[in-house]
C-alpha cells in the first residue's frame, strides 16, 4: 500500500529556487510582466478608447492601473518589463522608465526584522484572485516559510499588512482598525491594480481610488493579479533583502 | 439537537420598562437575569452601562444592525438561555475574503448562522451599462477571479444570444477547455482547503501543489494564470494549436494520474473521512426548495448539470458521467468534486482529441429572450451560473446575474444549524462559496 511518505518522496523536490535563480516562464506567464512601449516606440500610441482602463498616455503605461488585458499588443506594446516590478512610489509606477531596466531602488522599512516576517491579509474588495495568489506562497512550489515569511491570523502578530482589492466604503473602517492594531515597526503592501488605483472598477460609486487614501502604503505590487513570485519579491524587499543577498 | 427549539416567526420584543428593570436588576451587577413570562425562558439581558465608550457602543451597533451589509440567507430567530450573536468577520484569515457571519450561539453549538455580504461590493454590475461588450467582459471576469472562465463564457453567451452573433465551434471549444481547466483547479483547491482544515498537512501541501500546477498550466495555455481576457477579442495569445496541443494533453495526463494517486491516499485516511462525514448536511428537499446548485445539489442525489441538461456546443457531443452521491454532507460534496475532476480530465481529453477544424461551421446562438436581450447559462465550478444581458448597438444596456454562490449561501446557512464551531471551515470550504460573486 502506498503511503504519504512514499508518495512525497516519489514526487521529489517541487520548490522553486526563486530568489536565487531568476523566475522561469512557468512561474511568470507572459501577461504577468509589465507592459512597455515597443522598440519602435510609437509616439502616436493608442487612443484612450483602446485601453479599457485608461492606463496608457502616449507611450507611457501606468503600471498601477494596467489590468494586463493585452489589448495594446496590437499597437506595438509588449509584455517585456522586468519580472520584479514593485515600487514604493505610486508616481514611479505611473511613469516608469521606458526601458527594460529594473525599477528604482526601494526602501526597506522592516530591515530590522530580517529573516522573519508575519503577513496579515486584508481584502477590501477583491475578486479573490489576489487573495489566492498571496496564499499560494504557502504551497510547496513557493514555500515562503523557507524565506521566513509566515501567515498570521491576527493583526496583533503581523509585521506586514497585505491589502488586496478595490477599497470599498464598507471596508475603510475595518482596514483602518486592522492597521492600528498592528505593532510597529510595520509595513503596508498593496497587491494588484484594484488596490493601487481601483483597477477595472475605478470610478464605481462607493469605491476609493486607491488604498493609499486610507492607510500609508510602503509598497505597491502591480499586476492583475501579481504572480506569487512578484509578491514574494516585493515583500522581501521590505526587509531590505535585495535580489543578490537572500 | 432535539432540545434546541426553533421558531419560524420573529419573537415579540420583551419590553423592559423601568420598573421591571428595577425589579429584576441585580443590585450591583451590570447584568440582570429575569424571567420572560410569555416564553417561560430564562434570558440574559444586557443592561446598558451608564458610561459606555462611544466607540464600543458604535462598534456593537454597526456589527449587528449596520444598514449596509445585507444577509445572504434567510434568518430565523433563536432564543433560549444564554444565546447571543457572535459576529465573525469581516476580516478573518480563516476565510480569505472579507465578509461577516453572524453566529447565534450559547457557546459551542451554532444555533443559527447568517452570512452577510456587501462589505466588499464593488457595485460592478450597474457600472457595466454603456460599456462595449469586450470592455464589460474584462470587468465581468473580475467579479470572481477563480471562476473567471465561467463568468466570461456565460456573459459572452448572453451577449451573443442578444445580438444573434454566431460563434465558431473552435472558439466555443476553447471556452470549454478554459472552463474545465478552471473547474479542476477549483475542485482541487477545495480539497486542499478541507485537508488543511483537517490538519492533513502532507495531503494539503500535495493538493495545493497540484492546484498550483493547474494554474501554471492555465498560464502556459492561455497566457494568464486566471484566464483573464482569454476569451475576449485582443486577449493574450493562446497556445492550443499544433505543436502545443500534444504537450497540453501530456501535461493533463500527468496531472490526472497525480490526482488519482493523491485521492487514493486521502481515502486511506480514516480521520480525514470521519471529520467531513455527516458534517453540515443539506437534505435533498432543502437543497431543492432553497435553490441549491452545482456540487451542493448533486451531492443530494439530484442529477442536474447544465453541461448535460442544456448542452451548448461542444458539450452536446462529449461524454460526461454524472456523479452519484446522495448524503448531502461535506463528504458527499467532496466526493462529487472528486468525480467531477476526473470527468473534466476526460472531457479535456475528448476536446483535445476532436479539435474542430478551422473551417468548422459557426454555431447559431440561442434565440434571444426578446430583441436585444439574451440569457447565458454555464455550469461554473460551484454550480449553475446565469447571465441576463441587454445589449444595444454593441454596448451594454443592463446586466443581471445569478451566481452559484448567491444560490448556495442559504443551503450553507441551513447546514450550519446545529453544527459546532470547528465544523465551520469544513462546511464553508465544501460549498466553494465566494463573497466576491455576490457583488451587484
Amino acid at each position: 500500500m502506498p503511503s504519504w511518505i512514499e508518495q512525497s518522496a516519489h514526487r521529489g523536490l517541487l520548490t522553486s529556487r526563486y530568489p536565487r535563480v531568476p523566475a522561469s516562464d512557468a512561474e511568470v506567464p507572459t501577461t504577468a510582466r509589465p507592459p512597455l512601449a515597443g522598440p519602435e516606440g510609437r509616439a502616436a500610441g493608442p487612443g484612450p478608447d483602446r485601453c479599457p482602463v485608461g492606463a496608457i498616455e502616449g507611450v507611457a503605461v501606468d503600471q498601477g492601473r494596467c489590468i494586463r488585458c493585452a489589448r495594446c499588443l496590437a499597437d506595438g506594446f509588449r509584455f517585456a518589463g522586468a519580472v520584479e516590478s514593485s515600487s514604493p512610489s505610486r508616481a514611479a509606477l505611473a511613469r516608469p522608465a521606458a526601458s527594460d531596466a529594473g525599477p528604482d531602488p526601494r526602501r526597506a522599512p522592516l530591515a530590522g526584522l530580517g529573516r522573519s516576517l508575519h503577513l496579515f491579509l486584508v481584502d477590501v474588495g477583491s475578486c479573490n484572485a489576489c487573495n489566492l495568489e498571496l496564499l499560494a506562497l504557502a504551497n510547496p512550489l513557493y514555500d515562503a516559510s523557507r524565506l521566513g515569511l509566515f501567515f498570521t491570523n491576527s493583526p496583533r502578530h503581523a509585521d506586514v499588512l497585505v491589502i488586496v482589492g478595490a477599497p470599498t466604503e464598507e471596508m475603510a473602517e475595518p482596514l483602518r482598525r486592522a492597521y492600528e492594531a498592528m505593532p510597529g515597526p510595520k509595513a503596508v503592501v498593496v497587491l494588484g491594480a484594484c488596490g493601487i488605483s481601483g483597477g477595472a472598477f475605478r470610478g464605481n460609486p462607493g469605491l476609493r481610488a486607491g488604498c493609499d487614501e486610507l492607510v500609508p502604503v510602503d509598497l505597491y505590487v502591480p499586476g492583475c493579479p501579481p504572480t506569487p513570485v512578484q509578491v514574494l519579491d516585493g515583500i522581501l524587499s521590505l526587509a531590505g533583502r535585495g535580489r543578490g543577498d537572500r | 439537537m432535539s432540545r434546541i427549539r426553533w421558531r419560524e416567526e420573529p419573537r415579540e420584543q420583551f419590553e423592559l420598562t423601568p420598573d421591571r428593570a428595577l425589579a429584576y436588576a441585580a443590585p450591583d451587577g451590570a447584568f440582570a437575569l429575569y424571567n420572560d413570562y410569555r416564553s417561560r425562558d430564562s434570558v440574559l439581558i444586557r443592561r446598558p452601562a451608564p458610561v459606555l465608550p462611544e466607540e464600543v457602543d458604535r462598534c456593537w451597533r454597526e456589527q449587528t444592525e449596520g444598514a449596509s451589509p445585507r444577509g445572504l440567507a434567510p434568518r430565523e430567530t433563536v432564543e433560549g438561555y444564554g444565546t447571543f450573536t457572535f459576529p465573525y468577520g469581516p476580516i478573518s484569515m480563516g476565510v480569505p475574503e472579507s465578509g461577516r457571519f453572524d453566529v447565534v450561539t450559547y457557546g459551542e453549538r451554532v444555533l443559527e448562522l447568517t452570512p452577510l455580504g456587501a462589505y466588499k461590493s464593488r457595485r460592478a454590475l450597474p457600472a457595466l451599462a454603456g460599456l462595449p461588450v469586450a470592455d464589460a467582459g474584462l470587468r465581468v471576469e473580475r467579479l470572481a477571479g477563480n471562476f473567471a472562465a465561467s463568468h466570461a463564457a456565460a456573459f459572452l453567451q448572453a451577449c451573443e444570444s442578444a445580438t444573434q452573433t454566431p460563434v465558431g465551434l473552435r472558439e466555443l471549444t476553447v471556452r470549454a477547455v478554459g472552463q474545465e481547466l478552471q473547474r479542476i483547479y477549483n475542485h482541487v483547491h477545495v480539497l486542499a482547503r478541507i485537508a488543511e482544515a483537517a490538519s492533513q498537512n502532507v495531503g494539503a501541501a500535495q493538493s495545493h501543489a497540484l492546484a498550483e500546477e493547474m494554474l501554471r498550466l492555465q498560464g502556459r495555455v492561455f497566457g494568464h494564470r486566471w484566464l483573464f481576457g482569454a476569451f475576449l477579442p485582443g486577449g493574450p495569445a493562446r497556445r492550443l494549436e499544433p505543436p502545443d496541443r500534444p504537450h497540453v494533453a501530456a501535461a493533463l495526463h500527468a496531472r490526472a494520474e497525480e490526482f488519482d494517486e493523491l485521492w487514493e491516499l486521502f481515502l486511506d485516511s480514516r480521520t480525514f473521512i470521519d471529520r467531513i462525514q455527516s458534517t453540515c448536511p443539506v437534505p435533498r428537499d432543502v437543497a431543492v426548495r432553497w435553490g441549491a446548485v452545482g456540487p451542493t445539489l448533486r451531492a443530494t442525489g439530484v442529477p442536474w448539470d447544465d453541461r448535460l441538461r442544456i448542452p451548448e456546443p461542444p458539450y452536446h457531443d462529449l461524454f460526461l458521467a454524472l456523479p452519484d452521491e446522495r448524503d448531502g454532507d461535506a463528504l458527499a460534496r467532496l466526493l462529487v468534486r472528486v468525480q467531477e475532476v476526473r470527468a473534466s480530465f476526460l472531457l479535456l481529453e475528448q476536446m483535445l482529441d476532436r479539435w474542430p477544424a478551422a473551417g468548422a461551421a459557426a454555431e447559431p446562438p440561442a434565440p434571444p429572450v426578446e430583441p436585444g436581450r439574451g440569457i447565458g447559462r454555464v455550469e461554473a465550478p460551484s454550480g449553475d451560473l446565469v447571465y441576463d444581458v441587454r445589449v444595444s448597438d454593441g454596448r451594454i444596456v443592463g446586466v443581471a446575474a445569478r451566481s452559484p454562490s448567491q444560490a448556495n449561501w442559504p443551503p450553507f446557512a441551513f447546514g450550519m444549524r446545529g453544527a459546532v464551531f470547528t465544523d465551520f471551515h469544513f462546511a464553508f470550504e465544501s460549498f466553494g462559496l465566494v463573497f466576491a460573486e455576490t457583488d451587484r
